[in-house]
C-alpha cells in the first residue's frame, strides 16, 4: 500500500432509496470493507490514495446504478490537530481488530488459517501502517510452529 | 480502431487491452489521457473510465463488462473475470488466491515500464499465461 500523506482525504456523500434494503446493505458493506469512517452519520471518509480514490469513484457509479445519488470530494482539514485526530480514529479501529487477533493467538489451538486471513483483511484497511500490525504478522509467522521463522 | 483509457494502467486495464487485442480488435490502437480529463478524444472507444459503457457495472470490473458487451462466452475468460473482479474491486467473497498477487504484479509492470503502451504489451504475457493455466486446470 502506498504511504498516506495524511493531508488529503476523499469524502463520499450519498443517498440511496430505502427499498430494496439489499442495495443499502450492499453499499454499507462495501464502505465497511474499504475501512471508511462515517462522520456524524453523514460523510464517509478515507485517506486519499490512488486506490481509495478509484474505489470511491466506482462506488459512486454503483450507487447511481442502484438508483441513488452520490458525490465524491477531495479535501484537506484546515484546523490544527484535526488531521491527527482523524488519522488516530482510523488507527484505533485497525488496532482494535489487531488486538483481537493477538488475543486469539494467545489462546491455545488458534485457527491460524482463519487468523491469517483476518489479518490480511485488516491490513487492507490499515492506511497508516500500524505498529501493531507488524507485531501480528511476526506472531503469525512464529505461531506456525515447527521451524524457526 | 482507437481505444482510450486513463493513464497509469493496472490489473483491469491490462486485462481489457489483452482481451481487445486477442478477441475484439487485433488492430487496436490504445490512447491514454490523464485521470479525470474531459472531454475524451472523439472517435475512440473509451474503457475503464467511470461513466462510460465499458467500465465497472453492478460491482464488477470492466473486463467482466466487456465479456458481456462483446458476447464472449468462454468459461476460461469468465474465470479470469472473477480474478480481475477480486483484484480490482472490493469483494465479500474471495475465491481466487491469485487475485491480490496479480494486482501487485500488474502494478509492478507499470512501475518498470517506460509508458502505458509498453505496460499493456508486457501485461499481455501475464494474461496469456493465466489463460493457458486456467485452460488446463478445471475450476
Amino acid at each position: 500500500m502506498e504511504p498516506v500523506s495524511g493531508q488529503v482525504w476523499v469524502l463520499l456523500v450519498y443517498k440511496i432509496p430505502r427499498e430494496p434494503t439489499s442495495s443499502r446493505a450492499y453499499v454499507w458493506r462495501k464502505l465497511k470493507r474499504l475501512g471508511a469512517l462515517l462522520m456524524h452519520d453523514a460523510v464517509w471518509v478515507l485517506p486519499a490514495t490512488s486506490w481509495t480514490r478509484e474505489q470511491f469513484q466506482w462506488l459512486v457509479v454503483e450507487i447511481t446504478e442502484l438508483g441513488g445519488e452520490a458525490q465524491l470530494w477531495e479535501s484537506r482539514l484546515l484546523l490544527n490537530g484535526q488531521e491527527e485526530t482523524l488519522a488516530q480514529q482510523f488507527q484505533a479501529r485497525v488496532d482494535a481488530a489487531y488486538e483481537e487477533i493477538l488475543a486469539e493467538l494467545s489462546r491455545g489451538n488458534a485457527d491460524l488459517v482463519a487468523l491469517s486471513r483476518r489479518y490480511q483483511q485488516v491490513r487492507a484497511q490499515d492506511y497508516f501502517q500500524s505498529e501493531l500490525g507488524k507485531q501480528v504478522r511476526t506472531r503469525l509467522m512464529t505461531a506456525r510452529g515447527g521451524f524457526e521463522p | 480502431m482507437k481505444w482510450v483509457t486513463w493513464e497509469q494502467v493496472g490489473v483491469d486495464r491490462m486485462a481489457c487491452a489483452w482481451l481487445i487485442k486477442k478477441y475484439i480488435d487485433p488492430e487496436a490502437e490504445f490512447l491514454f489521457v490523464p485521470v479525470g480529463q474531459k472531454p475524451l478524444p472523439e472517435g475512440a472507444e473509451a474503457f475503464d473510465i467511470p461513466g462510460v459503457r465499458l467500465s465497472h457495472h453492478r460491482g464488477h470490473c470492466t473486463f467482466h463488462t466487456m465479456l458481456r458487451e462483446f458476447d464472449l462466452a468462454d468459461p476460461v475468460l469468465e474465470r479470469i473475470a472473477r480474478v480481475v473482479d477480486e483484484a480490482d474491486t472490493v469483494q465479500d467473497v474471495t475465491l481466487e488466491p491469485v487475485a491480490p498477487g496479480l494486482d501487485l504484479i500488474c502494478q509492478g509492470i507499470r512501475l518498470t515500464s517506460p509508458d502505458d503502451q509498453v505496460a499493456l504489451e508486457r501485461g499481455r504475457l501475464i494474461y496469456d499465461a493465466l489463460y493457458a493455466k486456467f485452460e488446463v486446470e478445471p475450476t
